[in-house]
């Protein structure tokens, strides 16, 4: 398993990976952990001429509050690791749902190595952190030479392993607002094996509530490894906004079916599609039913 | 093309030249001699060649070398002080080891936990090492075997099992 040569230069810093991939970026793969890619180049899927590897980048290693008046927002650094994210502990009271998704992503050992960035970039549509961070709208800011510029995660993604970044371009950070009310989330995955295995099907389910806490204000599902991108599912979602908790928990099969059906999953040698679409419908019910009730705790008095 | 690497393997100081194409595990066992661990799957799936790089886990079959400049590895070989380390003890007293093959790594992903988290639950011991395979143990062995290494596990509990083991 031998990876073919290539050249190879590791950025010392942002300025200089954008200069150099404003002059080499057609020709270049980036590299971050490596988990994606070097799998890749010793199955031969991709063999880069040029590799520019940004794992020196610690500037764009972080967790940080951006504090303004109507809307405070967490970043997070492309070459933050899973084992950081998974343990951080502002993340874990505001976001534990990608906590949890992070937390499952390969083993400890690739965790320790790979990056959020990477698992967004890399574009698998089974991408574990992809999910959770639809549901909490993230956005993503894109560095070239040239400057920044703020998408939405959901647009980003436009087929398996495909996307809208331009080769100057790289992935800086992703931005969520903090919630204004109380919320809560839940990622389910399936995998055949415990560990290490990329799942076969993810669900996340998000919820906010309004200023009374007892009606849902903002409702976000998305799904990975079931259509050529992690994808939203806004019939699903539209059916529980603007109900109260009470409501919302008795149109739970509801609207684990209207998922179910959005879904457009293949058969592969590791699972069926019909067992992948019954899957999401059982996990959007458990995801769903654990989210509601936390919200009760939280709220509702 | 060779990339010049500055990396400390088991508290030795290398100053290398690599190929960039060429995988840590490689550099380990081809270039230093270190062949205690090992490559199993080659693909990040089954954790023999686990090392520890900057105290953390990785998998070093998925590591180009240049990544590792500048940072610190630990590799089987480098575990023991004067005398085998608590974990290696424990591992060959306990059954933990038959072939061998995964334990270099096994023994790597338990220190890092037991120096991150000396009272690890069940659990927690069983997700930290989730990234290794072992085909020939079970795994009941290989769990207690890093259980009796907390400090507070008395000789008593690692008798007992070392007992109901025989
Ligand atoms: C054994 C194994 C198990 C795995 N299990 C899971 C799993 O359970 N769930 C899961 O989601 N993934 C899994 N993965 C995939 C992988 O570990 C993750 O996607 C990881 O987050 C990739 O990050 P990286 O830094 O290693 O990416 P790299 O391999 O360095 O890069 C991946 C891709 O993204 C590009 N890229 C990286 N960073 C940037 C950036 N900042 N800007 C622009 N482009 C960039 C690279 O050019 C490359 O195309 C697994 C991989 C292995 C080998
Ligand atoms: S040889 Fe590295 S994980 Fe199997
Ligand atoms: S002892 Fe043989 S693989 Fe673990």
């Amino acid at each position: 398993m031998r990876i073919q040569p290539f050249d190879y230069w590791a950025a010392p810093g942002l300025n200089e990976a954008l200069n150099e991939l404003d002059l080499h970026g057609a020709d270049a793969t980036v590299i971050a952990g490596g988990t994606d890619l070097v799998l890749n180049m010793k199955k031969k899927n991709i063999l880069p001429r040029r590799v520019i590897s940004l794992h020196n980048l610690n500037e764009l290693d972080f967790v940080l509050t951006d504090e303004s008046l109507d809307n405070d927002s967490v970043r997070i650094g492309a070459l933050s690791k899973h084992a950081d994210l998974a343990e951080n502990p502002f993340l874990k009271q505001h976001f534990p749902i990608l906590c949890e998704a992070v937390g499952l992503i390969g083993s400890w050992q690739i965790r320790n190595v790979g990056t959020i960035g990477g698992n967004i970039c890399n574009a698998s549509p089974a991408a574990d952190s992809a999910p959770p961070l639809l549901v909490l709208d993230a956005q993503l800011v894109l560095a070239s030479k040239k400057g920044e510029k703020k998408i939405s995660l959901e647009s980003f993604f436009t087929g398996p392993g495909a996307t809208v970044l331009e080769p100057d371009q790289i992935l800086k950070e992703i931005v969520i607002e903090l919630p204004k009310q109380p919320s809560a989330g839940c990622y389910m995955k399936l995998r055949r094996r415990k560990a290490v295995d990329v799942s076969l099907a993810g669900v996340a389910f998000q919820a906010e509530t309004g200023p009374d806490r007892k009606t849902l204000a903002k409702v976000g599902i998305a799904l990975g490894g079931v259509a050529p991108t992690p994808v939203r599912v806004p019939e699903a979602e539209a059916l529980l906004a603007g109900r109260t908790l009470d409501e919302a928990v008795t149109k739970i099969s509801d609207c684990a079916e209207i998922a179910a059906k959005a879904a457009s999953p293949i058969d592969d040698v590791r699972a069926t599609a019909s067992y992948r679409r019954t899957i999401i419908n059982v996990f959007i019910q458990r995801c769903a039913q654990n989210v509601l009730n936390t919200l009760k705790n939280s709220g509702g008095d | 093309m060779l990339v010049p690497i500055n990396i400390i393997v088991n508290g030795e100081e290398y100053h290398l030249k690599v190929k960039p194409n060429q995988i840590l595990l490689d550099v380990l066992r081809e270039d230093l001699g270190l062949t205690g661990s090992k490559q199993g799957c080659g693909l990040g799936k089954c954790g023999a060649c686990t090392v520890l790089l900057n105290g953390k886990p990785v998998h070093s079959c998925l590591i180009l070398a240049p990544y590792a400049d500048g940072k610190e590895i630990v590799t089987i070989e480098g575990i023991a002080g004067e005398e085998p380390h608590p974990l290696q003890t424990a591992f060959a007293e306990k059954g933990a080891v038959q072939c061998g093959f995964c334990t270099p790594g096994m023994i790597n992903a338990a220190k890092a936990l037991l120096d991150d988290n000396p009272e690890p639950s069940e659990a927690e011991i069983k997700l930290a090492i989730a990234g290794n395979l072992c085909r020939c143990t079970g795994y009941n062995q290989i769990v207690s075997a890093i259980q009796s290494c907390a400090p507070s596990n008395s000789d008593i509990q690692t008798e007992k099992r070392g007992k109901s083991n025989e």
